[in-house]
């Protein structure tokens, strides 16, 4: 073979680009880390999706320290959930998987971007440093709407974070003269214990119950009310822990007048 | 006495000549549908409704990247073999039929993509028509099966094709038993080699699979099996386009520039390495797929990178042809004899500007193939506009350019215009400049492709340069540009056809040779041999990530239905997205 | 050696005769170094080179978070 000497030149110099590139993938893997998705998320039957214990519920869940995990469906034409909250510092793995054809699942302006490919389910763990607004989008062809599959990601300052949800029982009326009780259920969604305090409004006064809920656990909040102190008729509360709130309105009828509906007793007497 | 490749071979001239009409055509519908495309993404203008959207680029994608661009390479190695061998092919008829069978499948598949654009498509086969499914027909996305049927019939065409250049090089050969295999004949045999290889596996994803499953015979795939299988055979497709790309520069683009191919024992070794390599590195497109350990997506990697090595040897071994020629003709100093090449030609110069393309394509090309970099761009705008520099442009371009020099040999007739050429082709080269210059800048802020409304209404995009509607303006204007570039190539060719017929047509020929195959190895052409090892590799690529994608999701998947996704055939999701749009 | 690849000889810059620059010497294989293309490929290799690493380390892993495995945990708690 009769190869220039320009040529040899150039060859080793292409070798040395293609070995240049190999190396700096390699880096990027065990430098900075960076890791493709892979077969780690396993199979899933796409028809049995709720069956998998990791998509029960689809949503963010504490592991434990700064660890969390969000399971997500895609479908078409939608993410459930379609807004994702996790707290900066925290390091979160994602299940996405999809019950129909193949979307992505892909955060806009980072390199969180996976396929998402019906009957597999994809893994992937993102470290979230700083707090920021993302948006989601799908950017595989999924059928006719497939364009207005989005969803958002925040990521809030770790303190503005929780997961502490609230259910809220409470009469719609009571009659005067009589004593009753807002019930507020307050569960955190955290693995660590939580110190916190129910706050209930109503008829222009606050009520305060400072509460201690185990990590994972819930407890119950319980407000005491007395109709006479409210006076008669309609009295909206709202009932607020961790950001949480949830409000309804409690009306005071004269007790003699017992048998009248629940609701209109109010109105007759204004 | 003219000699043109009309008075050597007036029989295969036809069939040549039939074949640059299909692919004409099929450019033609398929790039003003470009043009629809990036109005309407950008919002310039919108005529079609966004569901229609995606069977205007399910269009655009098969029409284009298969039909237009295979149509030309089985005239391109029609020529180069009846030329190269200085035999003409041994049957006309079978390779009329071929040709004809092509055409056939084209039609069953246009039919059921344009369907697509009707209120009630028709039923035949006890389904309504339907193919929105974009090129890549991933499953469960369900086509109709004439769909399928049309893409089977069209490759079994172009098998054939490839058994009409092998059976007129035996018959050569009987004759010849102690040559070399002349370069154009070589390069037509190694990619015809790689192209079984590669297609075996887009024929068992149709015939095993997604026929079956689209006739009901079977109720359920894997998806990500027909996925790995299509990406086995999609990734050697793209090299499949660009093998009569590089043919045209390695044996036209010297002689234009009037001198000879540099190396021909380096062009042949080129040609092995590409049939050695180009199929057993599909996964680098399912970097992002899960259900693929990273092992064999890192192995990917490594193959796909040494498949940079053939291109690169080529960019120097065209370029010095070019430089020869330039020499020849008085060019001096160290990049003063650019300004001796024949740049007034537009063969010549659509050629040369196509080659510069593809050049930036490698870049972007690299990027790609970069594993965990892919996370950066993979399914954005980066990558349209990526291929836009390939195939759009490195195939696309040195196809209209050499079509200037080809229709005068098939036909006798003398082009139309060269100077509407020349235009034409610097015109498509500013066009795409704008056009995929926009579109890589977008894709790095996450514009994502395949997208009919990319405006959405939770968030924005945030280019770290620029602005999105300077990006979309630039789109937008560089398909215009495109566009009027097409239409002007399309008119020199049809005014061309009206031409009386010529004496002035030159001679069929092509380059000459500095370094011949005598200097080239003898090994080189054992093409039993760089088959066997071809195979091998493949069965070492795929054999364990194939394996394991059928234990973990079965060969048949757990119970996968078709979808059509559109508001009639599935109702309960597309009210639910409606609901929360209105709302 | 270029002697016995005469072959295609006559046909050379038949067609690319738009300009009237035809061919005004004959160059054989050793008297004919490409340094011009040698200089061409060159500035490639190095845009090529710079543009990789802006990509890479600039416009990739600056782009906020990423994908990460068990790797990058052990890396980070060393
Ligand atoms: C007239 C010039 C052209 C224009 C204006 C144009 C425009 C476009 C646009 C805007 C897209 C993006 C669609 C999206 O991501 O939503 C696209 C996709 C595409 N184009 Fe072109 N294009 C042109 C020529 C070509 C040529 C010549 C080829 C190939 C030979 C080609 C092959 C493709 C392919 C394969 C796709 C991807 C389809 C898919 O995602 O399924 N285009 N084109
Ligand atoms: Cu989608
Ligand atoms: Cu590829």
């Amino acid at each position: 073979m009769n190869i220039h000497t320009y040529e040899k030149v150039w060859l080793a110099a292409s070798m040395v680009l293609i070995v240049g590139f190999i190396a700096t993938i390699t880096y990027g893997a065990v430098g900075p880390g960076v890791s493709m998705i892979s077969d780690d998320g396993g199979s899933i039957d796409p028809s049995e999706i709720n069956d998998d214990e990791r998509f029960e519920e689809t949503g963010v869940t504490h592991v434990g320290g700064n660890e969390y995990e969000v399971a997500v469906l895609a479908q078409a034409w939608s993410y459930s959930p379609d807004e994702i909250e996790v707290p900066a510092g925290s390091e979160v793995t994602f299940y996405v998987t999809s019950p129909d054809v193949t979307h992505s699942f892909s955060v806009v302006g980072t390199n969180v971007n996976t396929m998402v490919v019906p009957g597999q389910v994809s893994e992937m763990t993102v470290e979230f440093d700083e707090p920021g607004e993302y948006g989601i989008l799908c950017n595989e062809y999924c059928g006719e709407y497939h364009h207005t599959m989005e969803g958002t990601l925040s990521v809030v300052p770790e303190d503005e974070f929780d997961l502490t949800e609230l259910s809220v029982e409470a009469p719609g009326e009571v009659e005067s003269g009589n004593e009753t009780t807002i019930n507020a259920t307050v569960s955190d969604g955290m693995q660590t214990d939580l110190e916190t305090t129910a706050t209930l409004e109503i008829g222009g006064e606050q009520y305060d119950e400072d509460v201690t809920i185990d990590g994972a656990g819930s407890e119950s909040v319980e407000f005491a009310v007395d109709a006479d102190q409210l006076g008669e008729g309609d009295h909206d509360w709202t009932v607020t822990v961790d950001g949480e709130e949830e409000s309804g309105t409690l009306s005071v009828v004269d007790g003699a007048n017992d048998d009248s509906g629940d609701s209109d007793g109010g109105d007759d007497d204004a | 006495m003219r000699n043109a490749y009309v008075d050597q071979f007036p029989a295969e001239a036809r069939v040549v000549k039939s074949a640059f009409w299909s692919s004409f055509l099929a450019l033609a519908i398929g790039g003003i549908f470009g043009l629809v495309q990036a109005l309407h993404r950008t919002d310039v203008l919108r005529f079609i409704d966004s569901t229609d959207y995606y069977t205007v680029l399910t269009a655009h994608g098969v029409l284009l990247a298969i039909t237009f661009t295979i149509f030309f390479l089985v005239g391109i190695f029609t020529w180069a073999v009846t030329t190269s061998l200085d035999r003409g092919v041994v049957d006309i008829r079978f390779t009329w039929s071929w040709y004809v069978m092509m055409v056939t499948g084209t039609v069953l598949v246009a039919v059921a993509i344009f369907s697509g654009f009707l209120e009630e498509p028709p039923s035949i086969l006890g389904s309504e028509l339907y193919a929105d499914v974009l090129f890549t027909f991933y499953s469960p996305l369900q086509a109709h099966p004439i769909f399928y049927i049309g893409l089977v019939l069209f490759v079994v065409g172009t098998w054939l094709a490839g058994f009409d250049w092998f059976r007129t090089w035996w018959a050569w050969r009987d004759e010849n038993a102690d040559e070399r295999i002349p370069l154009p004949t070589f390069m037509v045999l190694t990619t015809t080699l790689f192209w079984y290889i590669c297609t075996l596996g887009v024929a068992l994803s149709i015939l095993a699979f997604l026929l079956p499953w689209s006739l009901g015979i079977v109720d359920s795939v894997n998806p990500l099996l027909t996925r790995t299988l299509f990406w086995y055979f999609g990734h050697a497709v793209v090299y499949f386009w660009l093998m009569p790309t590089y043919v045209m520069w390695y044996i036209m683009l010297p002689k234009l520039s009037g001198g000879k191919l540099f190396s021909d024992p380096l062009a042949r070794v080129v040609f092995v390495l590409f049939l050695l390599l180009s199929t057993p590195l599909g996964i680098h497109h399912q970097y992002l797929d899960p259900g693929i350990a990273e092992g064999y997506k890192f192995i990917a990697m490594t193959n796909t990178m040494f498949l940079l090595l053939p291109s690169l040897l080529t960019a120097f071994t065209v370029v010095a042809s070019m430089e020869h020629g330039a020499r020849q003709r008085g060019g001096e100093g160290y990049l003063g004899w650019l300004t001796a090449l024949p740049w007034r030609d537009p063969v010549f110069t659509g050629m040369a500007l196509a080659g510069l393309m593809f050049a930036a394509a490698g870049f972007s090309g690299m990027i790609n193939a970069g594993m965990n970099i892919n996370y950066l761009v993979h399914n954005t705008w980066w990558v349209v506009g990526h291929f836009h520099l390939t195939v759009g442009t490195a195939v696309a371009l040195t196809f209209m350019a050499a079509a200037y020099w080809f229709i005068p040999q098939v036909t006798g007739k003398e082009l139309w215009s060269r100077s509407v050429a020349l235009g034409q082709v610097l015109l498509w080269f500013v066009g795409m400049t704008f056009m995929s210059n926009a579109m890589h800048r977008s894709g790095l802020f996450g514009m994502p492709r395949r997208t009919a409304e990319p405006q959405y209404q939770n968030f924005d995009f945030e280019p770290a340069v620029g602005t999105v509607a300077e990006m979309d303006a630039q789109v937008a204007l560089g398909a215009v540009l495109l566009v009027v570039s097409l239409v002007l190539f399309l008119l020199n060719m049809v005014l061309t056809s009206f031409n009386g017929t010529s004496d002035s047509i030159p001679d069929n020929t092509y380059a000459g040779t500095l370094s011949g195959p005598e200097d080239a190895p003898e090994i080189l052409d054992n093409l039993k041999l760089w088959t066997a090892i071809a195979v091998v590799l493949v069965i070492f690529a795929y054999t364990l990530p194939l394996a394991s994608i059928v234990e973990s999701g079965g060969l048949f998947g757990p119970g996968i239905d078709g979808r059509q996704l559109s508001l009639g055939a599935d109702l309960e999701p597309a009210l639910e997205t409606l609901r929360e749009v209105v709302a | 050696m270029s002697s016995a690849t005469e072959r295609e000889t006559g046909d050379r810059a038949v067609e690319s005769d738009s300009g009237d620059i035809g061919t005004v010497r004959e160059l054989g294989h050793d008297e004919f170094d490409p340094i011009g293309t040698l200089i061409l490929i060159a500035i490639y290799f190095a845009i090529l080179v710079m543009l990789w690493l802006f990509m890479y380390f600039v416009e990739f892993l600056g782009n906020g978070p990423t994908v990460v495995g068990s790797l990058a945990t052990v890396v980070g708690l060393a």
